[in-house]
């Protein structure tokens, strides 16, 4: 059984096409990134996911149901647009929002404690939302989110507005409840964040999918003959050199796909003898080059200073 | 079920516990039993001050009957007017008479004068000198005293007995009662001021609420708290949980309110002639018919503009943005305030009975009509039953608009989008 089935999901408003005949799947138990530039309709896809909006054609299966209702309890969703009550205090806040998920009050008090316990919240339990800072703000609606123990938890941009040390606990977290066997959909445009705890990714553009699959296979369709390139000198002559297909230019260092045909030790004779080099890296492509490659439009394929 | 429950708590519990709603609450009764109350209090406070009035008869046969008929008391029992006489003795011309009174007026010797010139008996009038002249209540106490001195003077010079004159002339009494489907009531006027309190109150408290309405609306929108909201429940239950809850916030204030008003009607006049003996007071009583139609009125009244304000409120971003779609609401509740009147005084004519069956204006003008004149039973049957269906049409209209306005953000959406949107799965 999969933790969520989406299968050729349509929607639009008006003439607007936001979603366009969209399928993926995700396994039980994992981390799942859904992915695209703005506007490619993840918003949409996951509203549709949570019954928040009804898909004009297609089917949506949460734990091997069809989506309703009922099955809101079973989802934790943190929205990209997020807020608070401004005037409410946390503790009710939580209550309230545990309520609305079908959970008693007698049992929503121990995990309350244990929450704002675990992101050091404790002594803000009876303050009003709107004396918290953002980051704080943050952590109380991560905490609604999973609350009541969804087996499906979605996640969008979950760590806007965080600093190093609760990005870090909170990406323990996720980690944590993966091995407890939550699935968890995490939507950024973040992708070195993906790379870290995704296992598989499902790229969207134009309302379409354009990428699929395990994280791992998708790094090896895409060849091994990327380059990491890190120089010293005038380096605009490497754009023109036979074989590069495509740069990332980082600033301070770029990646360059190779040609299959192309051997990196060659280039690496040809780059030695015009510039000074630091560092050389045959490597699997980055998320990051493969979502430009498959999202950026043509002209952000040439090479800057081109 | 459960849901749209902590909703409607939710709602309940945010706004009775904010300061507003407890002034308003305690406020608003304090406020109209004031407003009954502190003219009538101070009116007899205005009494209590003893007055030197001085009195210049040129007539000499005023002065003698006029402190037997001034014979107003104060609280300590002291009458109110000391008068002072003055007699023409040094054969002064009037002229300079007047000029030493008015002298001894502004000097403060006394508060006022008053000047009876030689021939009053025949005819001619009195005056009354003061350095102020509008106290309306003591000029017409020394106006009617000086009146019937001189009025009996008079009757006793032509041989009449004026007590027995007076018998005659005694005013005939005009009693206006009110007949009804229920019998004939007396109506001193009490049901009039009660009818036009009520709609005030109604008109004053479906703004009151519905603007609470729009501003919650608008507060989940611009807090963006919605779609959290939203990964739990439908649109539909969020927007009925929020209106229901507000409605038992205005029962919850009306009942206070009613109790107020049960309290007064009861004990009101007995407790301000406890404390006032000189003042007889009565409080109009309300009939309880009116007041279960006014309960009535004020539930289907609130729902229907409930929806307008929700709709409202899920169109645009910000209470500013608001106000220009609120302007042709208002004008829906301003309309019978402004027909008021009319509708008052002919409460059967055609017009009337159009505009009160109007689902808008129905909650005020019929509400006004049923204290006015009871209509037909058909009439407000009618106006109640249009008034229902409305408020379900409304509901569908407004939970399809709602459902999508709530979770659109940025360019407020023209009418033809919002037509589209009815589409929408």
């Amino acid at each position: 059984m999969q933790a969520l089935e989406v299968e050729n999901v349509s929607k639009s408003f008006g003439s607007f096409l936001a979603v366009n005949d969209l399928s993926f799947s995700i396994p039980q138990g994992t981390i799942y990134g859904l992915l695209g530039p703005n506007g490619a309709g993840k918003t949409t896809t996951i509203r549709m996911v949570m019954n928040i909006i009804i898909p004009d054609q297609g089917f949506i299966h949460v734990l091997g149901q069809k989506m309703n209702e009922h099955m809101k309890e079973k989802v934790g969703y943190l929205p990209e647009d997020r807020g608070l009550y401004p005037k409410m205090k946390v503790e009710e806040l939580l209550f309230f929002l545990s309520a609305l998920k079908g959970l008693k009050r007698d049992e929503v008090g121990r995990r309350i404690d244990y929450w704002l316990d675990r992101f050091d919240l404790g002594e803000w339990k009876n303050k009003k939302v709107e004396e918290l800072s953002r980051g704080m703000q943050q952590k109380i609606q991560f905490i609604v989110t999973v609350i009541h123990r969804p087996d499906l938890i979605i996640l969008d941009e979950p760590f806007g507005g965080l600093d190093p040390v609760n990005t870090k606990l909170l990406k323990d977290i996720m980690l944590e409840m993966k091995k407890e066997g939550h699935t968890i959909i995490f939507s950024t445009h973040r992708m070195e964040q993906v790379e870290m705890i995704c296992e598989n990714i499902c790229l969207i553009n134009r309302a379409k999918k354009v990428l699929e699959g395990s994280l791992n296979q998708i790094k090896k369709q895409y060849g091994k003959n990327t380059l990491l390139l890190d120089y010293e000198g005038e380096g605009h002559f490497i754009h023109k050199l036979s074989g590069v297909e495509h740069i990332d230019d980082y600033g301070k260092f770029m990646e360059i796909r190779l040609a299959d045909t192309r051997d990196p030790q060659n280039l690496l004779k040809e780059l030695a003898e015009k510039v000074r080099i630091n560092r050389f890296e045959v490597k699997q492509p980055s998320l990051n080059a493969i979502f430009i490659d498959k999202v950026g439009d043509k002209n952000a394929k040439d090479p800057i200073g081109h | 079920m459960q849901k749209i429950l902590s909703v409607i708590k939710r709602e309940y519990l945010q706004i009775v516990r904010t300061k507003g709603f407890i002034i308003g609450t305690v406020l608003g009764p304090v406020l109209i039993g004031a407003f009954l109350v502190i003219p009538v209090v101070f009116s007899l406070i205005s009494v209590d001050q003893q007055e030197q009035i001085g009195v210049v008869d040129l007539s000499g046969e005023v002065a003698g009957g006029l402190e037997e008929k001034l014979d107003q008391k104060m609280k300590d029992g002291k009458p109110r007017f000391v008068l002072k006489l003055y007699e023409n003795s040094k054969d002064e011309n009037i002229k300079d008479l007047k000029e030493e009174m008015n002298q001894k007026v502004l000097n403060e010797e006394f508060s006022a004068y008053i000047f009876i010139p030689e021939g009053i008996i025949k005819g001619g009038s009195v005056e009354y000198v003061s350095q102020h002249v509008s106290d309306f209540d003591k000029i017409g106490n020394i106006h009617d005293a000086v009146n019937s001195v001189i009025i009996e003077k008079r009757l006793k010079k032509e041989g009449l007995d004026p007590q027995k004159i007076a018998q005659h002339m005694k005013e005939v009494s005009l009693k206006t009662s009110k007949v009804t489907q229920r019998g004939v009531e007396e109506d001193t006027g009490g049901t009039f001021i009660i009818s036009y309190l009520l709609v005030f109150i109604l008109y004053m408290t479906l703004f009151f609420y519905g603007s609470i309405i729009l501003r919650g609306v608008i507060e989940e929108k611009s807090s963006r708290v919605v779609e959290i909201v939203l990964s739990s429940l439908r649109p539909f239950q969020l927007m009925l949980g929020k209106i229901m809850g507000i409605a038992a916030v205005g029962f919850t204030q009306y009942a206070i309110w009613a109790l107020f008003g049960l309290g007064v009607s009861q004990y009101g006049s007995s407790l301000i002639s406890g404390f006032f003996p000189a003042a007889s007071f009565n409080f109009p009583s309300i009939p309880a018919y009116i007041f279960i139609y006014f309960v009535v009125f004020f539930i289907l009244g609130y729902f229907l503009y409930a929806t307008v304000y929700a709709a409202i409120g899920s169109l645009v971003n910000s209470e500013k943005e608001a106000q220009q779609l609120l302007l042709p609401v208002s004008m829906f509740l301003v309309v019978p305030i402004l027909l008021m009147m009319y509708v008052i005084r002919s409460p059967e004519s055609t017009l009337s009975v159009v505009l009160s069956m109007i689902p808008f204006f129905a909650p005020i003008l019929m509400l006004l009509r049923v204290c006015v004149l009871f209509p037909p039973f058909p009439q407000v049957a009618g106006s109640i039953l249009l008034l229902i269906l409305t408020i379900l049409a409304m509901v569908w209209v407004v939970a399809k608009i709602y459902r999508v306005g709530i979770l659109m953000y940025g360019k407020r959406p023209r009418f033809p989008e919002i037509i589209k949107w009815f589409r929408y799965q």
